[in-house]
């Protein structure tokens, strides 16, 4: 294993929506006094984050919040470099690693900011708003190109996305999910998935076609151990340790006209758009389609005229 | 010292290795390795220049509390990359961060105690801070933009790599004190002359001049460490804060409060050379810059191009010439000792590869690969937007006239000539083969040369079998 000199960007999304998050909270006070679940799994990520920090001086990191509402930076934030001084006041009063301390604080900080901000003017939300997962990709797929273009001369990037992903998948993202996940897969980003509690759909089709991990964490206490394990390696390690086998992928698409999931639909010849039942007209390219009748005698018609031949 | 006896041992093709972190507390004795894991700077430099699997398993086990079988571990590697983990196991066991546990039927490892909990802290937080609370001490009133920490760094270090060349440095900076030169002699890159006063460069002093800056004050500082017992001041205290150091915000000021005798000492002694900045010796805080940030990382020895925050000036163009874009009269004396300088304008000038040039500085020490590198390390950013960073005609004609060099190699040895019989000269000849010592044997002559240090075996050899018959 040749030692490489790509710089190494990580980029973290978390779902934050707070439904889930929500109903987690209610489960959790339930049975115990326990701490509240996200301010475990936040305690968990950023411990992650900081260990992949602290593998090489050249790693980077980025993190993504996305809610019902709004995807959003938090590391590193925009505003922040301005006012120099505002980091400054994170005093640092512990043996925890100066840059790592800082930037947990800002994390912490921008959380609680986008929870409040959630939780203020969201309050009739409808049951089953999803997380806007499509929009985060894009951002960070965003990010990520910036990052490799500002990359110093001589030097190249490497740039991974790990999605941390709770609540359920909703078929009407499925149109702009596949297609963040074909513009990474062009990109040579991977996307690593690590789900909690539930399975997904389109994130399994995500680490499948750009080559990620994909892992569904059932009990929350042991996240760390699996990001430390599964996740904390680059792809290029990857190569040299042993990984989980891959899992049974639902390939399912969401047909364009009623974004349901579907086992076999329709499909336009021209433009390969998917449809539930079928349609005389495509929407997406306006071809017209024949009727089955008239279908069916076409095929019939060339047949013989090649058997003349 | 260390450099002396490494000069012994390679009389030909003499070159300075720069040790990495981990050779160099390889050679640590034991009792020092574990004192030193005591600070979690230290622990986290140690980490980070481990190989990547070593890495991985450092972090597997961290949190998980019970020795692991080895068959475990190994199951962790596919088959075909066994060699790698192999190799990861051997260094965490060098460095005592894994330790075998007895009183188990198999092999089972355990993460060193103390090397757990302080990369925890620096990990997680929790512990002490690494360098004393600084908020007492209020913002600075004399406090210190990042170019002026970066301009003095470098005035410092030039300071000495002036004070090497010999040439004097330019207007009125301060010269070096009497600490740095002994660093300077004891290296054995320079050695002072019983008839001058003033110390002479050496070969491998050439070398260390064509290094780049990370690496130079890295070599700097492990040839200071060795030292460092030997004037009174103690190892683990001066190491962790090095490290400390390491791992330091550019352009945040620390306060000088709890540190010891020997760290302050230390301290003066890194103002010195200029890896850290503080206003008076007896101001109560001081910077870091961008020299001593990330030093430890220096020592791998990586082919990274120009070093960060620093821009390279060189031009090479594939018809040998060399245009440098600085004013710093040392930068052109470097050239200088590998390049003929044809014409020299204020912060410009233009010199030329030729053989001449280039034979001249490989006599002296210099090796082929240390020009290119040196070359390499200070590639204008224009320059770096090529593959390969130097033009490949001039790679290669660099080395073409290394090889000239070495068409010659001279070996001492004794003949043995005026065999009376081919039998004789067999036995003979097939002895110190055997042995190795053979360096030459022609049977129709029946002449062989055998090594110097062989001579005394074969010679009894001869004795013995000479009676006999």
């Amino acid at each position: 294993m040749a030692e490489d000199t790509f710089r190494r960007l990580l980029v973290v999304v978390c779902d934050l929506s707070p439904i889930w998050w929500g109903k987690q909270a209610a489960n959790a006070s339930e049975n115990s006094d326990k701490m509240q679940p996200i301010n475990a799994f936040l305690n968990n990520v950023l411990v992650f984050c900081n260990a992949h920090l602290m593998m090489k001086h050249t790693n980077e990191l980025a993190i993504v919040c996305a809610t019902s509402s709004k995807s959003q930076f938090i590391y590193p934030c925009p505003e922040d470099v301005s006012d120099a001084n505002g980091e400054e006041s994170y005093g640092n009063m512990d043996g925890k690693y100066e840059h790592f301390a800082t930037m947990n604080n800002v994390v912490v900080d921008k959380v609680k900011n986008i929870i409040e901000e959630e939780s203020a003017d969201d309050v009739n939300l409808p049951e089953n708003s999803a997380t806007l997962l499509a929009g985060a990709l894009s951002m960070t797929l965003c990010y990520i190109r910036q990052a490799e273009r500002n990359c110093p001369v001589g030097q190249s990037m490497k740039a991974r996305i790990l999605v941390l992903k709770g609540s359920q998948d909703v078929s009407t993202q499925y149109m702009a999910t596949m297609n963040c996940i074909f513009a990474a897969q062009k990109n040579n980003v991977t996307i690593d998935s690590c789900l909690l509690m539930s399975d997904s759909g389109f994130l399994q089709q995500a680490s499948d076609i750009t080559g990620g991990v994909y892992f569904k964490i059932t009990k929350m206490e042991s996240l760390l151990q699996y990001l430390l394990w599964m996740f904390l390696p680059d792809p290029n390690t990857r190569e040299s340790l042993v990984m989980p086998g891959a899992v049974q992928i639902d390939y399912r698409a969401a047909c364009f006209c009623h974004r349901t999931l579907v086992d076999i639909g329709f499909v336009c010849s021209v433009c390969l758009s998917i449809y539930c039942q079928l349609l005389p007209r495509c929407h997406t390219c306006q071809t017209r389609f024949k009727l089955p009748s008239a279908a069916m005698t076409r095929p019939k018609k060339k047949k013989k005229e090649k058997t003349a031949d | 010292m260390a450099a002396g006896g490494k000069q012994e041992a390679a009389p030909f093709g003499r070159h300075l290795k720069c040790k990495d972190l981990h050779q160099y507390l390889q050679g640590l004795p034991v009792s020092v390795l574990d004192k030193l894991y005591g600070h979690p700077a230290t622990c986290f430099a140690v980490f980070r220049e481990l190989p990547e699997l070593a890495k991985h398993f450092v972090m597997r086990t961290l949190f998980a509390e019970q020795p692991l079988p080895e068959t475990l571990v190994n199951a962790w590697v596919k088959k075909e990359q066994q060699n790698f983990c192999t190799g990861a196991l051997n260094r965490l066991k060098q460095l005592r961060i894994w330790r075998v546990v007895t009183g188990w039927s198999q092999t089972r490892y355990e993460l060193n105690p103390t090397f757990r909990s302080n990369l925890k802290i620096a990990l997680c937080g929790g512990g002490q801070p690494w360098c004393g609370v600084a908020d007492d001490l209020g913002p600075d009133r004399h406090s210190k933009d990042k170019e002026f920490l970066d301009k003095y760094a470098l005035e410092r270090w030039e300071a000495v790599l002036h004070f090497m060349t010999g040439s004097s440095p330019p207007d009125g900076t301060v010269g070096i004190s009497a600490d740095v030169v002994q660093v300077l002699l004891v290296s054995g890159l320079m050695k002072s002359d019983e008839q001058e006063q003033s110390p002479m460069i050496t070969p491998s002093g050439f070398q260390f001049l064509l290094m780049d800056a990370s690496s130079q004050i890295w070599y700097f500082m492990l040839k200071y460490l060795d030292m460092v017992e030997a004037r009174g001041m103690n190892l683990v205290e001066c190491l962790s804060f090095l490290f400390q150091l390491n791992f330091s915000t550019f352009g945040k000021d620390y306060p000088t409060d709890n540190m010891s005798d020997s760290q302050l000492r230390f301290l003066q002694h890194l103002r010195e050379i200029g890896l850290v900045f503080q206003r008076k010796r007896k101001s109560r805080r001081y910077y870091p810059t961008k020299l001593v940030i990330n030093l430890a990382a220096a020592g791998s020895g990586s082919m990274t191009t120009a070093s960060e925050g620093v821009e390279g000036f060189i031009v090479v163009e594939t018809n040998y010439r060399v245009y440098v874009y600085t004013d710093s009269p040392l930068q052109v004396a470097l050239v200088g000792l590998f390049a003929e300088i044809i014409c020299r304008f204020p912060k410009f000038c233009v010199a030329v590869l030729t053989r001449g040039s280039v034979s001249q500085a490989l006599l002296s020490g210099i090796t082929a690969d240390q020009v290119l590198h040196f070359l390499r390390t200070r590639a204008h950013p224009e320059m770096l937007k090529k593959t390969p960073v130097i033009p490949a005609n001039i790679a290669d004609q660099i080395r073409l006239w290394e090889l000239e060099k070495c068409r010659m190699q001279m070996t001492e040895g004794v003949l043995y000539n005026q065999f009376l019989s081919m039998s004789d000269f067999e036995t003979l000849r097939k002895y110190a083969e055997d042995l190795g010592v053979l360096i030459w044997a022609n049977s129709n002559k029946r002449v062989m040369i055998v090594s110097k240090s062989g001579h005394d075996d074969v010679k009894k050899f001869w004795k013995r079998q000479k009676p006999r018959e």
